[in-house]
């Protein structure tokens, strides 16, 4: 099975964080904005081209690029 | 003299720690709805009747593993700087998040108060948060405060006193067993060290280590016990993970913080699940993919609009308040010095850069509506695909739009950008984003040479295609000198926020006392300076001269014909105009005569004195029209296409003294500063010449 991530996500989905792949510093601040494993998100918006996404995660919005976006596996 | 406590108010960004200080003081910190509002820090003294306190307003920090330089300088006050207790600032409305980092910090096992701000929030939504319960599973004193209705603000001053007297409790955190055992064991390790005597402290740097805090690797690495500590390091961090099955001990730390932290919202925080509400509401339109950027560019275009047309009724009323004055008082006093340096130079100067001030609030509204509501980090939400392109990314937004309002403070905002190159591409283009300052400058011109209702238009064209010049030359940067991609873009949107009348009202007056005052002072002392170097040396011959052929003349017209004759002569003869001729062969290609090209030089002082300076060179070299506004005064001596040329050199020009001494603060490589120092002037130049040059040719 091929690992989904938030930018594999359509807007307004919702999915639970499985793991963060991102490289430090980015995985720190991730974490840091709640985005950990086990962490329900929900897909808010993105620009047209999908390259920046808005995400709510634990009643917080955060904007992240499709780079940062990919980084992150949900289930 | 009263005891001081020492206080460091810590917390994530955009909780509320400067808004909070400002309730508990008479201080006036800089706030916003959106992270990275306070990017230095500030001290801010709270006297009561047996302590001081003074509180040190830090930048807010996601986590103890600083990631930009203004959490750096957060990190750096807490482990290095002396202090006895720290002030945690959560949010009420993210109380599980902001306690991750609340769990760092009672690693530190200092004094410490846990201030949840916002709680007006929650109690609109009613929801509670139980703080005695909070309490006691933390064990440090909890208050639950909002900066907004000032409750629980007097609580925060006591508690900080009990706090000071109270002995120091345990308020350790633990993590599970396997955790536990490895901090153990490295912290008997550190234990050997002299500089880590202290049980507690030696704990705390251990976490940090196996946290993988790099800071704190570079403080162990010089001492002697840096090669077993290490492989104590290195085994722990290859053991933990193959036990707990994890990439590395910093997934394990966080997920650890992550489940107390939890526990504690559940055990504390009494909500209900939100519906969709208003603020969602608003983003589906405000971000919307398709209606999102245009939006944002309409409510640009119509702050310019505002500035102009709005502004420009009490910029007729002051102008012509101040031009009475001045004939007023040219008929009252008695002729000579006191006579022509009031009418001549001081108050033509106040009056050609207080006119402005309509303006210069109605630009600054704007921007403090866009800073208080939340709509800066959406907008650059929407900007980061634009601003990729040209090799910035959308956190750059920040400085580059608070550049429309001052430059000194945007250069600061850029240390919210992590990478160094980014950091400096962005400073190095802020110039080209119209400050606040040049504003006068710009509706001068355009009041002179275009008409009105075009005129919002033309404003609107000259920061935009500012801010496109800069993205150009960012681009340019990106590919010559700064290879490599821009940061990564991760961004906290926070919640809208209506903007409290009286914070608004309060910022607009103090920026107004403000510019007042400059305008009383630096502009007043400097229109002086330009009126004696344009009034002396008297030529005696020269005016003898021309004394007797007035007399001799009857025909009234000849007279004052004479008379203007007789200034614009003296005028040159002037020290200024011989400085004036001295500097006037550099802008001689752009068709400026020498007043503009002193205008021009002056400006880098403060960007006020351009239009000063031209009011006392216009008005000094001319003795018969102290009656005729500035704008007619321009127009009569300028001509268009030197006008456009005089426009573009404003706009991309150094930016005044304060903002480029800023920049050298900020950066401390020689090379940059040179190039930062050099490179606008000649780009303006080169720009100003070509665009006049177009003109001419298409025979304007
Ligand atoms: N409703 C409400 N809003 C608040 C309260 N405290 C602060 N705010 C708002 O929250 C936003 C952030 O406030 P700041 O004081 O700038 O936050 P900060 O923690 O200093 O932020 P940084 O300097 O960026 O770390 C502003 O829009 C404030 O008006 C509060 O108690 N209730
Ligand atoms: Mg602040």
């Amino acid at each position: 099975m091929q690992t989904k991530t938030i930018s594999d996500l359509q807007i307004s989905q919702e999915a639970t964080v499985q793991k963060v792949i991102a490289k430090e510093p980015v995985k720190s601040r991730l974490f840091a904005m709640g985005i950990v494993k086990g962490a329900k998100i929900k897909v808010l918006e993105h620009t047209l081209a999908k390259q920046t996404w808005d995400i709510l995660s634990n009643n917080t919005k955060i904007a992240l690029r499709q780079e940062e976006a990919r980084q992150v596996v949900v289930q | 003299m009263n005891k001081q406590i020492k206080v460091a108010i810590v917390g994530q960004p955009n909780v509320g720690k400067s808004s909070l200080i400002n309730a508990m003081s008479n201080a006036k910190l800089h706030v916003g709805n959106f992270t990275g509002v306070t990017v230095e820090k500030k001290e801010v003294f709270v006297k009561s009747d047996l302590f001081d306190i003074k509180m040190t307003d830090l930048p807010g920090i996601y986590a103890l593993n600083a990631y930009t330089p203004e959490e750096t300088v957060a990190k750096n006050f807490l482990l290095n700087e002396q202090y006895d207790i720290i002030l945690n600032v959560v949010d009420a409305n993210v109380l599980s998040r902001n306690l991750m980092l609340t769990l760092q910090l009672l690693d530190m096992h200092k004094k410490m108060i846990l201030v949840v701000n916002m709680i007006d929030e929650i109690e609109a939504k009613k929801g509670s948060i139980d703080a005695k319960k909070l309490s006691i599973l933390l064990g440090i004193p909890v208050i639950l405060t909002s900066a907004k209705t000032s409750q629980g603000i007097d609580e925060i001053n006591k508690t900080i006193i009990q706090t000071y007297r109270a002995k120091q409790n345990d308020n350790k955190i633990y993590y599970t067993q396997k955790v536990e055992e490895r901090i153990k064991e490295l912290t008997k390790v550190l234990q050997k060290s002299p500089h880590f005597k202290d049980k507690d402290y030696a704990r705390f740097i251990a976490i940090r280590l196996i946290d993988k805090d790099e800071n704190v690797y570079k403080i162990i690495h010089d001492l002697p016990i840096f090669i077993e500590a290490h492989n104590v390091l290195e085994k722990i961090y290859s053991s933990l993970t193959a036990e707990l099955d994890e990439d590395s001990t910093v997934d394990i730390l966080s997920n650890e913080r992550v489940a107390i932290a939890h526990n504690l919202h559940i055990e504390t925080v009494n909500i209900k699940e939100e519906s969709k509400n208003l603020n969602e509401k608003i983003d589906n339109l405000l971000i919307h993919p398709i209606l999102g950027l245009p939006i944002f560019l309409f409510f640009m275009w119509a702050l310019f609009q505002l500035t102009f047309v709005l502004g420009n009724y009490p910029m007729n009323i002051i102008g012509d308040i101040f031009t009475y004055t001045a004939t007023t008082l040219a008929d009252i006093l008695p002729n000579g010095t006191v006579n022509s340096a009031l009418t001549q130079g001081i108050i033509p100067a106040i009056s050609a850069v207080v006119m402005f001030l309509p303006n210069i609030l109605i630009l600054f509204f704007g921007l403090n509506l866009l800073e208080q509501t939340g709509y800066m980090s959406r907008a650059a939400y929407l900007m980061d695909g634009f601003l990729k392109r040209f090799g910035l990314q959308g956190k750059a937004f920040v400085p580059l739009v608070s550049g429309f309002g001052c430059t000194v403070p945007a250069y600061m905002a850029a240390r919210t950008l992590k990478n160094p190159k980014d950091r400096i591409i962005t400073m190095l283009v802020l110039g080209f984003m119209s400050c606040g300052a040049r504003l006068p400058v710009y509706i001068l011109l355009i009041g002179a040479f275009f008409p009105t209702h075009d005129a919002g238009n033309v404003l609107f064209a000259i920061y935009i295609s500012g801010a496109i010049l800069g993205l150009i030359f960012a681009k340019i940067l990106r590919v010559v000198l700064f290879k490599g991609e821009p940061e990564p873009f991760v961004m906290e949107m926070p919640p809208y926020r209506l903007p409290s009348y009286k914070a608004l009202y309060m910022d607009l007056w103090y920026k107004t006392k403000m510019f007042l005052k400059k305008a009383g002072t630096f502009i007043a002392l400097a229109a002086l300076g330009i009126w004696f170097l344009s009034t002396y040396p008297h030529n005696s011959a020269l005016e003898k001269s021309y004394e007797i052929k007035i007399q001799h003349t009857k025909n009234i017209q000849i007279k004052k014909q004479l008379q203007n004759e007789l200034s614009a002569k003296s005028l040159e003869e002037s020290y200024m105009g011989h400085i004036g001729k001295f500097i006037e062969p550099v802008f001689k290609p752009l068709g400026f005569d020498w007043r503009m090209s002193v205008s021009v030089i002056a400006g880098l002082a403060a960007k006020e004195v351009v239009v000063s300076t031209m009011a006392t060179l216009y008005s000094v070299g001319n003795a018969s029209n102290t009656s005729k506004g500035l704008i007619q005064k321009v127009r009569e001596n300028v001509s268009f296409n030197s006008a456009i040329a005089l426009l573009i050199i404003i706009m991309i020009y150094s930016p005044c003294v304060a903002a480029m001494s800023t920049f050298y603060a900020e950066i401390p490589q020689w090379a940059w500063r040179a190039f930062y120092t050099i490179y606008p002037n000649v780009v303006a130049w080169l720009f100003a010449y070509g665009v006049y040059r177009l003109l001419s040719a298409v025979g304007h």
